[in-house]
C-alpha cells in the first residue's frame, strides 16, 4: 500500500506556515513578477470564495477586503517540501518527492507496526500539522491512485484494494491534470469524470488521443503499478521567513524565531534527531543615507550571523529560543531585520541512564541557559581574550599566570576518587599585577609601598630568577621573584613580588593565603 | 555536611553545612588561609564527583594552586567578575551567584569577595543575605562566602574567622635571604555555628604546605 500526502494550495501554505498567528480563514494570495506587474499565482480557498483568481493583478486582488498578499518565495517552498518529506520519513524510509506539495510513502509491511491505514492517515495529518501544513491523505494499493484519491477527496481517503476504479469513478476529470487541449476535447465529448473516461472503449480512445489517452484511462481505472523514485536528498533543516516590514526590536523577532525553531524541532522529531548547533542568519536592511532612502533610492542589505553550540543534541525549541534570545541580547544586530534564516545541524540524540547514587550535576539544558546568562552579566572575554566563564586549565608552560578557560560541561565527566594532597598554600593573584615601589638594602627588599600602603619587610626570600619565550620578542619574559613577609598597619602577610629584568620595575603578583 | 578537608576544622564544626550559608572571614590585605580553606573544600567536593561553582569577584583565583590542591578543574565552573562599564564587580558577583542558585545542580557554590573593599561589601543589605540563606535551605548545596568580615550576621549557619600565625621557612644557605617557603600556620575561630555548637575556646590550627612551589 502507498500513502500520498497532498498539500492543497501548496504555494500559499508554504508562504504562510512560518507566520505567527492563525491565518487559515483569511483570504491569502501569492504574487509573483516584477514590482510593477505583480500577478496572483496562487490563492487559498477563502480567497477563491471571495472571487480572487489566478492571473489577477495586484491592484485587482487588493480590492478584496482583508486579503493578505505575500510575495512568492521559492526557498520557503523548498523548505515546506523538505518538511513534508520529513513527515513521510517518520512512517517509512521509502518516500518519493513527487512534485511540490506531493509526497508518496511506501507503507508496505508497516501495518503491524503503525496500526490500521486510517490510523496511519490520522497520524500523517497530525505530523504534517506539527510542521505547519494542512494536508489531505490518500491511501491505495498503487501510488497514482493514492495521489488521485488525495487530490480529489478531502481528509483521509483509504481506497479498498481491488476497488480502485469504483472509488475513483465520481472524481472530476480535472483531478488527472491532463493537458488543456485534451481536457477541452474530453469536455466537448461530455467526459467529465474518472468513471466516464474509464468506460470509453480503449482502441477507439487510442485512435483519437494516442498513448496519452491510454495513460489517462489507465490512471482513471487505478490500474497503473509503478515503483517509487526514492528521494536521497541530503538532510537539511533550514527555515526561512522574509518579512514584509523590517523589524528593529528583539521582542517581535523572538516570536519569529520561536515559530521557525518550532518548525525545525518538529522536523527533527520526525527523523528522531536532535541538534547541537544552530545558526541564525539575519538579513539586515541598511540605509546608507536617510535622505537617499526618502528620495526613493534603494537600500543596501547585509548579513548578520550568529551560531550556537550545545554540549549535547536537543529537540527542545524553548531551550534553543532562550539561548538565541540571550545571545542576540548580548550581540544585537545593528540594523532592522528583513529576513530570518535558522539552520539546525542534525545530530543523533543521546540518552543517559541516571542512577540513584550518582553525584549531583547541573541539568545540561538549563546549564547552557545559565552559562549564557552568566556571560551576559560578566562579559565574554577578558583583555587577554580568555573566556570569563568556564573551566580553568593550567597550560604546560612556566610563563606567569599560564592558564586557559575552556567551556564548562556537566556531561561526559568521569571522575574517580583519588587521594588528595595535604592542604596546600594558595596564592591569591592580582590581575593585572600591582605596581609597587620597593626599597632595597644590599639588593634585599626592606620596605614596600603599593596601593598607597606602606609595609616593612620582616622576612625576605629570594631572588628566584626565571625567564622564558626568549625566542619571541613579543612574549619574552624575565623576572626576579621574591617572597616577602610584610608587617604593616594595613598589610600583613606573605606576598609574592617580582622585578622585571628589562624595566627593573617592581610588581606585586599575589598574596599567599 | 561537606568535609572541608582540614581535619582540625572538621572535628570542631563537623564540616561545611549543605543547604546553608557559610562565611569565611579575614581582612583583605592579610594572609589568613581563607583561600587554602576554599581550595581544600573544592578539592573535597570535586573528588566526590560533584560540581562546584566559584564566583570570583576579584578575579584572583590561581588555577596552578587549585591543581596543586587536587581539584578536578573540569568539575569547576569559574566565573570571573571585573568592573565592566558601570556595573561593579561586586554587583556582578551577586547576580552570578543568583543565577547559579536558580540553576542548581552544584555541590558547592563559593563566592569570593575577599578582594572587595570592605565599605562596599558592608553596604549589601541584610535582605540580600537573608534571601540567599532562604533559597539555599532547600538545596543540597553548600553556599560559602569569602568576605573581609561577617556581614551576613544571623543568616549564616557557620562563620569562621581566620588569621595567620607565622610562615615556615627552610633555610638553605648562609645568606639571610636564602630561604625556601615551606608553608604557613593558620588559626580559625568559630564565631557562629548553628548546626553544631563548638567548644567556645576551640581555635583549630592548621598548616598549609608550599611543596608545590618548589
Amino acid at each position: 500500500m502507498f500513502a500520498c500526502i497532498y498539500v492543497p494550495d501548496f504555494a500559499v501554505q508554504a508562504a504562510m506556515r512560518n507566520e505567527p498567528g492563525n491565518l487559515d480563514k483569511q483570504p491569502v494570495a501569492i504574487l509573483e513578477g516584477p514590482e510593477s506587474l505583480r500577478k496572483v499565482v496562487a490563492v487559498n480557498a477563502a480567497a477563491r470564495l471571495r472571487g480572487i483568481e489566478i492571473g489577477m493583478s495586484k491592484l485587482q486582488a487588493e480590492v478584496c477586503p482583508g486579503i493578505v498578499l505575500r510575495k512568492r518565495s521559492i526557498p520557503q517552498e523548498e523548505t515546506a517540501q523538505a518538511a513534508l518529506l520529513d513527515c513521510g520519513c517518520r512512517f517509512s524510509p521509502r518516500v518519493e518527492s513527487t512534485s511540490p506539495g506531493i509526497v508518496l510513502v511506501d507503507l508496505s509491511g508497516t501495518k503491524r507496526l503503525l496500526g490500521t491505514f486510517e490510523e496511519i492517515g490520522c497520524n500523517l495529518t497530525a505530523s504534517a500539522k506539527n510542521c505547519g501544513l494542512f494536508v489531505r491523505i490518500g491511501i491505495a494499493s498503487n501510488p497514482d491512485t493514492a495521489l488521485h484519491a488525495a487530490r480529489g477527496c478531502g481528509g483521509i481517503s483509504v481506497v479498498p484494494s481491488g476497488k480502485e476504479a469504483a472509488f475513483l469513478s465520481p472524481l472530476p476529470i480535472e483531478t488527472l491534470q491532463p493537458r488543456a487541449e485534451i481536457l477541452d476535447l474530453l469536455d466537448s465529448w461530455g467526459i467529465r469524470s474518472f468513471g466516464s473516461l474509464a468506460a470509453l472503449p480503449r482502441i477507439s480512445l487510442v485512435e483519437r488521443l494516442g498513448q496519452e489517452g491510454l495513460l489517462l484511462q489507465c490512471l482513471a481505472q487505478g490500474e497503473i503499478q509503478r515503483e517509487l523514485v526514492l528521494t536521497d536528498a541530503p538532510l537539511s533543516f533550514e527555515e526561512t521567513l522574509e518579512l514584509e516590514e523590517p523589524l528593529d526590536l528583539l521582542e517581535p523577532l523572538a516570536f519569529i524565531l520561536n515559530r521557525l525553531l518550532e518548525q525545525i524541532t518538529a522536523r527533527l522529531q520526525a527523523r528522531a534527531l536532535g541538534t547541537d548547533r544552530i545558526r541564525v542568519a539575519l538579513e539586515l536592511e541598511v540605509s546608507p543615507d536617510r535622505q537617499l532612502e526618502d528620495a526613493g533610492q534603494g537600500t543596501q542589505r547585509k548579513l548578520f550571523h550568529r551560531e550556537l553550540k550545545l554540549p549535547l543534541p536537543t529537540q527542545d525549541y524553548k531551550l534553543l529560543l532562550k539561548l538565541l534570545q540571550l545571545d542576540l541580547a548580548a550581540h544585537p544586530p545593528d540594523a532592522p531585520v528583513k529576513k530570518v534564516t535558522v539552520t539546525a545541524e542534525p545530530a543523533e540524540l543521546r540518552f543517559t541512564q541516571s542512577g540513584l547514587f550518582m553525584a549531583l550535576a547541573p541539568e545540561p539544558g538549563e546549564l547552557e541557559i545559565a552559562l549564557a546568562r552568566l556571560r551576559a552579566v560578566v562579559g565574554e572575554n577578558d583583555s587577554a581574550g580568555r573566556p570569563r566563564v568556564g573551566s580553568p586549565v593550567v597550560l604546560d608552560s612556566h610563563s606567569p599566570d599560564g592558564f586557559q578557560v575552556l567551556p564548562f560541561k556537566s556531561i561526559d565527566q568521569n571522575s574517580t576518587s583519588k587521594l588528595l594532597p595535604p592542604v596546600p598554600l594558595a596564592l591569591r593573584v592580582f590581575r593585572p599585577p600591582l605596581p609597587a615601589r620597593v626599597v632595597t638594602e644590599q639588593q634585599v627588599p626592606v620596605e614596600v609601598v603599593f596601593r598607597g600602603m606602606k609595609a616593612r619587610v620582616a622576612t625576605a626570600a629570594g631572588p628566584w630568577r626565571g625567564n622564558g619565550d626568549w625566542w619571541n620578542a613579543k612574549t619574552e619574559w624575565g623576572r626576579e621573584q621574591w617572597e616577602l613577609m610584610l608587617d604593616g598597619e594595613v598589610i600583613s602577610g606573605l606576598y609574592r613580588f617580582f622585578r622585571e629584568i628589562r624595566s627593573s620595575e617592581w610588581f606585586v603578583e599575589g598574596m599567599y593565603d | 555536611m561537606a568535609p572541608s578537608g582540614i581535619a582540625p576544622i572538621d572535628s570542631v564544626t563537623g564540616g561545611i553545612p549543605k543547604g546553608a550559608l557559610t562565611q569565611v572571614c579575614s581582612p583583605r590585605w592579610n594572609s589568613s588561609g581563607k583561600t587554602a580553606l576554599l581550595l581544600s573544600l573544592v578539592a573535597q567536593t570535586t573528588n566526590q564527583g560533584e560540581f562546584c561553582a566559584l564566583v570570583d569577584a576579584g578575579d584572583c583565583f590561581d588555577p596552578l594552586s587549585a591543581e596543586a590542591a587536587g581539584i578536578s578543574l573540569s568539575h569547576l565552573l569559574w566565573v570571573r567578575c571585573s568592573q565592566r562599564g558601570s556595573v561593579p564587580a561586586l554587583e556582578q558577583a551577586f547576580k552570578a551567584a543568583d543565577i547559579l542558585m536558580q540553576n542548581g545542580g552544584f555541590g558547592l557554590v563559593a563566592v569570593d569577595l575577599g578582594n572587595q573593599e570592605e565599605r562596599l561589601v558592608r553596604k549589601i543589605p541584610l535582605t540580600t543575605w537573608f534571601r540567599f540563606s532562604r533559597v539555599i535551605e532547600k538545596m543540597p548545596t553548600a553556599l560559602v562566602f569569602l568576605a573581609p568580615d561577617a556581614y551576613a550576621h544571623s543568616c549564616s549557619a557557620l562563620t569562621l574567622h581566620l588569621a595567620s600565625i607565622r610562615p615556615r621557612w627552610d633555610r638553605i644557605a648562609s645568606v639571610s635571604h636564602g630561604r625556601l617557603l615551606d608553608g604557613m600556620d593558620f588559626e580559625a575561630e568559630i564565631t557562629r555555628a548553628r548546626l553544631k555548637k563548638p567548644v567556645a575556646s576551640a581555635k583549630p590550627k592548621f598548616t598549609a604546605r608550599a611543596e608545590w612551589l618548589g
